[in-house]
């Protein structure tokens, strides 16, 4: 028969346990709303940029005429893939779905007979990948405040920059988790060097209807807009995946919260009926006892 | 009027009707007004300023950026701006580093040059 203090003390911590899976649900359910807030203010400029750089791309008709930066070097031999992962557990399978998709990507980049590096972000990736036998060029984490997601961006645009124009990368991919709604979250690569198809082919539509007048040239111009749309599309991967976390946690703090308050019926009843149980066996004691006389 | 709106990589600073922006271009100061040709640039560290009847409404400081410009908008996108009464010289030389880093060549001049030259006579 279970000890009466231990199932008590049982019960207490799972309540407490309780509280606080409930505090963190609503804790992040407020920064939730506020990731999603940031993620639309800065589609702006994303939009924007985006329009101007495939303006310009598709003005330019012959390919070849553009920077190696944009359209990625021939037999490509190097790919750099920067995750974007938190910083802080209990998300459920937010990290974890992350680096399962890596894997296999990394072993799909191999097959091709290309070697990967891996830039890191958040404290989570770094742990993992220390632990692997993986090429980690940069680690980059405590992402706590809008500030602080430029900054890295704005870091990370400059080592990618300078590994590319050194020779040490060829390509470089994005992997984040895409924010589809509070209960879905899909990992998703996005291509920076070379530029992904996606919009080279808004290109097409876009440029049709205004012809535009370019200063300095365009050459120039691309030159300053390439390291500009980088950033502007790690921000947002950043953007996004901090979203996507405050979104995996919520999901994943309810459902412990609900399953600590299915624990807590349970326990009690158990409690419940073992101090019936003494009670019932207390008095059968006493009335054999006083039968015996 | 022309729909001045001017965008950070975080948020959209700020969205209006003006007569007439005049912009630090990387090859000179132009004024953005309605009907202008389709028109990109990029900006050059420097004044920002908006007019209406040939007087000077507000400036701004842009440490540099990029400019769209099409029939009745004007898109200004920004690293950073400042109300012009807001730099000092050590935000000045802070986006000066900034500017540098990015492998910008243009002349930037001292505090004291971006700051006493405004684009208008």
């Amino acid at each position: 028969m279970p000890n009466l203090k231990e199932l008590k003390n049982r019960i207490s911590s799972v309540k407490s346990t309780r509280k606080i899976t409930s505090a963190m649900k609503m804790v992040a359910a407020s920064k939730l709303r506020r990731a999603q807030d940031l993620a639309e203010s800065s589609r702006v400029y994303a939009d924007s940029l985006s329009f101007i750089l495939s303006s310009l791309a598709g003005n330019t008709k012959n390919s070849s005429d553009l920077p190696e930066i944009l359209t990625g070097r021939e037999n490509s031999k190097i790919s750099l893939l920067i995750i974007n992962s938190s910083d802080r557990g209990l998300c459920g399978g937010f990290n974890s779905n992350l680096f399962r998709n890596a894997k296999n990507w990394i072993s799909e980049q191999q097959e091709k007979g290309k070697s990967v590096k891996i830039i890191t972000v958040g404290k989570k990736a770094s742990s993992f990948y220390k632990k692997t036998d993986l090429d980690v060029i940069a680690n980059f984490d405590d992402l706590n405040s809008n500030d602080k997601q430029l900054q890295v961006s704005e870091e990370i645009k400059y080592k990618i920059m300078e590994l590319f124009e050194n020779n040490e990368i060829d390509e470089v991919s994005i992997l984040f988790n895409k924010f589809i709604s509070v209960i879905t979250q899909e990992p998703t690569y996005q291509s920076l060097i070379p530029l992904s198809n996606e919009e080279a082919d808004e290109e097409v539509t876009d440029t049709s209807n205004a012809v535009f007048e370019f200063e300095p040239d365009k050459n120039e111009l691309l030159e300053y807009l390439v390291p500009r749309n980088f950033l502007t599309q790690i921000y947002r991967s950043v953007l996004e995946s901090s979203a996507s976390e405050h979104a995996a946690r919520m999901t994943s703090m309810d459902n412990a919260t609900r399953n600590a308050g299915d624990m807590i019926d349970g326990l009690t009843l158990t409690y419940n009926r073992t101090r019936q149980a003494f009670i019932t066996k207390e008095l059968i004691e006493i009335i054999s006892g006083a039968e015996a006389v | 009027m022309i729909n001045l709106k001017v965008v950070s990589p975080q948020k959209v600073i700020f969205e209006k009707e003006v007569e007439m922006a005049v912009l630090p271009g990387a090859e000179g100061d132009f004024a953005a007004m309605p009907n202008h040709s389709p028109f990109i640039s990029s900006l050059r560290p420097g004044q920002m300023v908006i007019m209406s009847a040939n007087k000077v409404d507000e400036s701004f400081f842009v440490s540099g950026g990029l400019v769209m410009l099409k029939e009745k908008v004007c898109e200004v996108l920004v690293d950073q701006i400042e109300s012009l009464s807001d730099v000092n010289s050590s935000n000045y030389q802070q986006s000066k580093t900034f500017q540098e880093l990015e492998g910008n060549e243009t002349a930037l001049g001292t505090f004291e040059q971006v700051v006493n030259n405004p684009p208008y006579k």
